[in-house]
Formats: C-alpha cells, sequence, structure tokens
C-alpha cells in the first residue's frame, strides 16, 4: 500500500441557487483503498461525485483526480477515471457489443482485450439488444464501459441500488475480483450499509453537506459504539467527551459515542457503572444522521 | 473451510472471519499444516475486501495459529498453541457460569435450567455442521 493520493478535495462548496448543499467538504483518498460514501438522500452525494468527475462546477474549493483539476483537464480526467452514473443512459436499440464498439472509440487507451474479457468474465451476450437487459446485466455493462479502458480510479454513483440481493453479491464480488485485485481507487455511494461494510476500506458519512465522519471501516466499527449507564449520571458524563446520540430511556441512558476508548476511560475514572454496545454498521449511520438527543434530566437544558 | 458470514450484524465482518477459522484450527476441522485458501482466494469467495481477509490471516498468525510461508501460502501452524484451547474452554465454562446466575435471577429453578439445557442440546438449531458433528 502507499501513502500516494489519488483524490483530493478541499473545502468543497456547492449551491444551486439558495439551496447550499455542499457545505465545504474535504476528503482524501490514498491510492487502492476503495471508498464507500455514505449519505441520505439529499445529502450531496450525487453533487460531490458529479463535481469529482468534472460534470458540475464546484463554487469554492479544490479538487484534484490523480493530480488533474476536473474543470480544466476535463479531457485529460477522462483517460484516468471510470465514471458509472446513478442513470446511465444508453442506447437501448444497441447491442451490447455495439455499444462496447460505440463508447470504445471515444477511448484513446481502450483495451479491446480487455472488454472482450470482461463480456466473458461478466457473462454479457454480445448479440443482446441493450433494452432487453436485466438491471443487474445493464449495471455490469456500465461497469464494463466505465473500465475498459483501465481507469486508476474508479467512480461509481449508487451502482448496487437497482439490484437484488443476490445480485448485489454478485456486484460486489466484481469489485473484489476485477477492481480491488489490479489496484483500482474506487469511490462509489452507497445506501445498502450491509454491502458496504465487506468491501470498503474506509466509509465517509456525508450529513447535511458535510462530512460527519471519515475513517477506515474497522475503525468506525471500533470508534463508534453504544453505552447505557444509569440515568442519574447522564448530566455530569455528558459534558465529559463528544456524543452523536443521547436517549433516556427511564432509569438508564444510553449515548453512542464517537470515541469508544477515550469515553471509557472516563467512565472508568468517574466510576461509572457502564456497559458497552457495539453496532452495527446502520446503526451508526443513523447515529450521525438523524437528531436523536433526548433531553437530559437533573440539569437545565435551556438553549 | 466453510466461512459465514452475517451482514449486518454488530460483530464486525474481520472478526467474524477470524473467529471462525480459529475455531476450526481449534477443533482440528482444519488440521495442523493445512493450507488455507489464498488471501486472494478467500475474498473472492466471500465477496469481501482482500485487506480484511489479509489482516484476519496476519492477527491469527500472531496468535500462533496461522503461518505465513511468504511465497508459500498461508497454513494451519504445525504447533497449535493449546494453552488458547485451554482459555477458548474456560471462558465457555465462565460463560455458562454467567447464564445460570441469570437464569436464577430470572426466575428460573434448577429443574427449569436442567430441562432447557437438554432441550437445547436435542434442538436441531445447536447441531454444528456436518464437519463437526461426533456421533457417539
Amino acid at each position: 500500500m502507499t501513502n500516494e493520493v489519488a483524490l483530493s478535495i478541499r473545502d468543497l462548496h456547492k449551491s444551486y441557487g439558495r439551496h447550499h448543499v455542499l457545505k465545504g467538504v474535504s476528503l482524501e483518498l490514498p491510492k487502492g483503498q476503495t471508498l464507500a460514501l455514505l449519505g441520505r438522500n439529499g445529502a450531496g452525494k450525487t453533487t460531490l461525485i458529479k463535481s469529482i468527475v468534472g460534470l458540475l462546477k464546484p463554487d469554492q474549493g479544490a479538487i484534484r483526480v490523480c493530480n488533474l483539476d476536473p474543470q480544466s483537464n476535463a479531457v485529460e480526467l477522462r483517460r484516468h477515471i471510470g465514471y458509472l452514473a446513478e442513470d446511465q443512459q444508453m442506447f437501448g436499440w444497441m447491442t451490447v457489443e455495439q455499444l462496447i464498439r460505440f463508447v470504445g472509440a471515444f477511448y484513446r487507451d481502450w483495451d479491446h482485450a480487455l472488454a472482450a474479457q470482461y463480456l466473458q468474465q461478466l457473462q454479457l451476450e454480445p448479440d443482446k439488444k441493450i433494452k432487453q437487459l436485466s438491471k443487474g446485466n445493464a449495471i455490469r455493462l456500465g461497469l464494463l464501459l466505465a473500465l475498459a479502458h483501465r481507469p486508476e480510479v474508479v467512480i461509481l454513483d449508487d451502482p448496487a441500488l437497482a439490484l437484488d440481493p443476490i445480485m448485489r453479491k454478485e456486484f460486489n464480488r466484481d469489485l473484489v475480483a476485477h477492481l480491488q485485485d489490479i489496484g483500482s481507487t474506487i469511490l462509489y455511494s452507497s445506501h445498502l450499509l450491509a454491502e458496504v461494510e465487506p468491501v470498503a476500506d474506509c466509509i465517509a458519512i456525508l450529513h447535511e453537506g458535510k462530512i460527519a465522519r471519515y475513517a477506515t471501516t474497522n475503525k468506525l466499527r471500533e470508534d463508534v459504539k453504544r453505552m447505557v449507564f444509569p440515568t442519574e449520571y447522564a448530566s455530569e458524563v455528558l459534558a465529559q467527551f463528544p456524543i452523536i446520540q443521547f436517549q433516556n430511556h427511564g432509569r438508564d441512558a444510553s449515548v453512542v459515542v464517537e470515541d469508544a476508548p477515550a469515553a471509557t476511560c472516563i467512565l472508568q475514572e468517574w466510576e461509572v457503572p457502564y456497559q458497552t454496545v457495539d453496532l452495527n454498521l446502520d446503526e451508526i449511520f443513523e447515529a450521525y444522521v438523524t437528531d436523536r438527543m433526548d433531553s437530559i434530566p437533573t440539569m437545565n437544558t435551556a438553549g | 473451510m466453510f466461512i459465514r458470514i452475517e451482514k449486518g450484524a454488530a460483530v464486525p465482518i474481520s472478526r467474524q472471519i477470524a473467529e471462525q477459522i480459529r475455531a476450526q484450527c481449534l477443533a482440528g476441522q482444519l488440521e495442523p499444516g493445512a493450507r488455507l485458501p489464498s488471501v486472494r482466494q478467500l475474498a473472492h469467495e466471500l465477496a469481501v475486501n482482500q485487506n480484511t481477509i489479509l489482516r484476519v490471516y496476519e492477527r491469527l498468525a500472531a496468535e500462533n495459529l496461522l503461518e505465513m510461508r511468504h511465497g508459500e501460502g498461508t497454513f494451519v501452524s504445525a504447533s497449535l498453541p493449546l494453552h488458547e484451547l485451554a482459555t477458548q474452554k474456560m471462558k465457555f465454562a465462565e460463560e455458562i457460569t454467567r447464564l445460570i446466575r441469570q437464569g436464577f435471577m430470572l426466575g428460573f429453578s434448577r429443574g427449569d435450567l436442567r430441562t432447557m439445557i437438554d432441550d437445547a442440546l436435542d434442538s436441531p438449531e445447536t447441531k454444528t455442521s456436518s464437519a463437526g458433528v461426533r456421533y457417539d
């Protein structure tokens, strides 16, 4: 693993009219890593992705993909990235083979042998009409088209959304077997958190136009935990460390903490009886993107 | 080597894989010296990131359960750390004690608990995979 950066984003802002979608997004993705971008609908995932591939001009901030600026080096950038859009439109009347040849003509580095190899590995029938493809196969064709020029960085906007559970697993296997295997850098957005965990090296949670958390998948699971303790300790304890969720269950209170090892130290020091509960990725995501802060008892929550 | 991954579980996938390989080594289902699938093979098979598999192998190698030989592959250690098995068995015994204490707190009698354990022993859900079942 190298420390070379494949993608860097600094303080990115983008508004549509008065709607401020991206409010200062910063990210850095090392070469060869797979980043899953998570966020609710409207969080700004597609806006961020379109800015990265040069389809949208940000209002402020800097983007470098393979050391290129997507705005000033748009054409050059095309050779280095593969992009699969959320709503990929393809010519339905063409056959698979015709479309591959058509798209390939736009790329100087198109590898016909590789395209033929993917065609076989992804089990696509060359003579089939595009409009007759199943959703799964349409996405596989989209992947092929995004990959046959051997891009260094692959960007996929919610590729697994339309897939059934079996095809999602197949898609994950395609990512692992065809992309991670050759060291590609991958950024993909998804809603399917259980599908993301097995594949992603790191996870970025985009919430209300900002990155709420960016960490390796492992670190996220080690750091973000639920801690349960008697409610009577709530007001003194909560001032001690940052929490992203607080729920009052009556006798017990539970918090979701961002840094479980640090919180554990404090609770032990204060001799608070507590329990730690591991969270799955769904629960971690929910804690970051929903506002669940019950009021804290025995303390005035003014302001 | 059969490994089952429960997606979306609170137990991280790396831990799920590590625990299953560890258990199979210690139970003798994977024999000392046996070759494990390569990182790449297992990653493809389970549709899991190669780095995750690599970290699992490295962790188990650090526990002396596996041996990673450069250029040759990964093998079940020829000299398994049997104290590890003893530790696991001890943990299991502690777990049973804890469960029984919890059972008493919930108001079950000794007889209730015995019946429950017998039922669990006969339940098809507690059967381990065929390779591990010993009929006596």
